[in-house]
């Protein structure tokens, strides 16, 4: 099946394939360079600013990308083991999931370091995710707008009761906090367990090939030879690794990994394994020019990166819904 | 009548009503009896107050009381003021002889407050407003037979002279006017000795810490610590521009506060009421965050460690004896360098 794809789609794409991705390669570093070299202190004023690049710049950069490619290449995954294009972490209620995990294990387990907090995160966000899976395949409806909007009601319920838990603890306003994606509080020694999300990445690219296959349908992949269920849980536990690290690290970026797949396949028509590197570099421009954004228009105080991806996103998101409507 | 009252229970009954009568005629010579002081005489049963919608007719010494504003507490508390109805889920573990009470009832927190419970204890006074302002109209239509009253510092008031002003209206109303002059006096000596010490040319910072994260309060208008820039004289690290209620708890990253480089810095800690118990004495996340931030090394208030962390019930209290209290610390804080 695959190599049908290839051999009818690949002969007129080889020519030009390496210019368009060096171009945007090219365009993204030139992003991450501005992201560095943005900040409100002057790195070269004197010898601090150069440490000051190494302490909060280079980290904030780094976790920019690390997020930013992670989550966009999970709502990929997402996508297509749903076989819904409205279905990312946020609108399947995934991050709600792994929000009410960590409330969960400040409350429970206080002593539990990041990465204690970071597994059972996202272990509520699998357990969140396969839910939201499951209840699919008892939907007999599976619109295109149904789907993410049972995930969207899910994730309503399940933040309902972290809000409860918050309340009754008085930990209301440390949640707002908390969950708000924002990279301002990224320096050296509180990013790098963001490393692991490049993990989730790379082994994304390793099973892209599959997860196309497993996208067409139970059937099918089980007719061309393929473990369907390992497929399905395994894509299921990346999307969930990345959900809850993400949000423990830096809090919800909504519409991220919904967002940057569409725009890739609207540009590029649907071929997972040839749009992944696309999709990766889109979710990091997408986040790094949100965050320096957030940086800049209210300077020297910040903007949250979720609310200027919130607004992005949600004028994105519209766009494809009425293009698909009328399409 | 007369048969079963013994000789001596007789003179006991005289001699009270006497020394009643003695201990009145003392009180208004004390006060010198001017046309004013005769709403506020012992015997009167109402008095007459301002709070911050008019002119109220409130009872002196009021039988039932619900409070809803937080500030009011801690004088309440002093006072031995008994408390009907309170609001159990603002009030943290700061009050337990009103939230530890089970006869006291709980009116929940401002989010989803119950207001029947306040219909339920029947009070003839509720001090409402700050948390609970916007339940105003509700609560008095539901309460037509108590007194509602709003003394909580007023928006764009300066917050010491309010203060000030609350605890002098319930002197009026629990008869208690002299504790209540006392409680003004102290709170006036502890910000003139906080602006003694201050020499006047630092700069200072004002944050909040949250989840790990800083923000930046605004001098003037910022939460809590916003006013006490105007009371001391303290030159701020960083202005905004332009900006006045726009920017009470911004975002700051730790690059925005090493450049603005403040001499000290002073943070409302706001998640450290919580897990006290489960923390190092002495330790508390802001100081951490603050101290151990590597961005922040070079700042002269790490260096010198001219960081001060607010009492961790601040943002619960914020009443005359905790901003009493926060200028006590602060005298001798910015004293003792």
């Amino acid at each position: 099946m695959s190599t049908l794809a290839s051999t009818v789609e690949e002969p007129p794409r080889l020519k030009q394939r390496w210019w368009p991705l060096a171009t945007a390669i090219l365009v993204v570093a030139s992003l991450l360079v501005a992201s560095i070299a943005i900040g409100v202190y002057d790195i070269t004023a004197d010898d601090f600013g150069g440490e000051l690049v190494w302490i909060t710049r280079v980290p904030r950069t780094l976790a920019l990308v690390l997020a930013g490619a992670a989550l966009a290449t999970s709502g990929l995954v997402m996508q297509m083991l749903t076989q819904n294009r409205f279905v990312d972490a946020t609108t399947s209620g995934t991050t709600e999931w792994a929000a009410l995990g960590l409330l969960l294990s400040a409350l429970l387990l206080p002593d539990l370091g990041l990465v204690g907090k970071m597994v059972v995160a996202s272990c509520f966000a699998f357990v969140g995710a396969m839910l939201f899976m499951l209840i699919l395949n008892r939907v007999v409806i599976r619109t295109t707008l149904v789907v993410p909007l049972i995930g969207i009601m899910l994730g309503a319920v399940v933040s309902a009761a972290t809000t409860f838990i918050a309340a009754q603890f008085n930990l209301l306003q440390m949640l707002g906090t908390w969950f708000m994606g924002s990279f301002t509080a990224v320096t050296r020694g509180r990013y790098e367990v963001l490393w692991v999300v490049a993990i989730v990445t790379l082994l994304v690219f390793l099973l892209a090939d599959r997860i196309t296959v497993a996208g067409l349908g139970k059937d099918v992949a089980t007719s061309v030879g393929l473990n369907y269920r390992a497929i399905l849980y395994s894509g299921t536990a990346l999307v969930a690794i990345a959900a809850g690290v993400t949000v423990v690290v830096v809090g919800f970026l909504p519409l991220l990994g919904l967002v940057v797949p569409n725009i890739v396949s609207m540009i590029r028509g649907d071929h997972v394994r040839a749009n992944l590197p696309w999709v990766a570099l889109g979710g990091i421009a997408l986040v790094t020019v949100c965050d320096i954004i957030g940086r800049v228009i209210i300077r020297p105080f910040e903007v949250p990166v979720s609310m200027v991806l919130g607004l992005v996103g949600a004028v994105v998101f519209i766009t494809l819904l009425l293009r698909r409507q009328r399409g | 009548m007369t048969r079963f009252l013994s000789p001596k229970s007789a003179v006991r009954g005289v001699t009270s009503v006497a020394l009643v009568l003695g201990a009145a005629l003392l009180l208004s010579a004390c006060s010198g009896g001017g046309p004013a002081n005769d709403e506020k005489s012992a015997d009167a049963t109402t008095v007459t107050i301002t709070d911050n919608h008019g002119k109220v007719e409130v009872p002196v010494n009021p039988k039932t009381v619900v409070a809803l504003d937080n500030t009011s507490f801690d004088t309440l508390s002093a006072w031995d003021v008994d408390l009907a109805a309170v609001p159990k889920g603002v009030m943290g573990s700061v009050w337990p002889e009103y939230t530890d009470d089970e006869k006291v009832i709980d009116v929940g927190n401002h989010r989803e407050p119950n207001l029947e419970a306040i219909v339920a204890a029947q009070p003839d006074l509720i001090i409402g407003g700050y948390r609970f302002g916007d339940y105003y109209d509700e609560i008095k239509k539901q309460n037509p037979q108590a007194v509602v009253i709003e003394i909580a510092p007023r928006e764009g008031e300066d917050v010491f002279a309010e203060l000030e002003r609350q605890t002098e209206i319930l002197g009026q109303i629990f008869d208690r006017e002299d504790d209540a002059k006392a409680l003004n006096d102290k709170l006036e000596a502890a910000m003139a000795d906080a602006k003694t010490a201050y020499n006047g040319t630092d700069t200072v910072m004002a944050v909040n810490t949250s989840a790990g994260k800083i923000g930046y309060i605004a001098p003037e208008t910022g939460r809590a610590l916003g006013p006490v820039f105007p009371a001391l004289g303290w030159v701020p690290a960083l202005e905004v521009e332009g900006g006045t209620s726009n920017h009470k708890g911004d975002d700051i990253s730790v690059e925005a506060i090493a450049d603005s480089n403040p001499d000290w810095i002073v943070a409302l800690d706001r998640d450290a009421a919580f897990a006290v118990e489960d923390r190092e004495a002495g330790s508390a996340p802001a100081t951490e965050l603050i101290s151990n931030a590597e961005a922040l090394k070079n700042v002269t208030a790490v260096k010198d460690g001219h960081i001060v962390i607010l009492d961790a019930n601040f943002y619960l209290t914020e009443g005359i004896q905790a901003y009493t209290e926060l200028f006590k610390q602060l005298g001798t804080a910015f004293s003792a360098k």
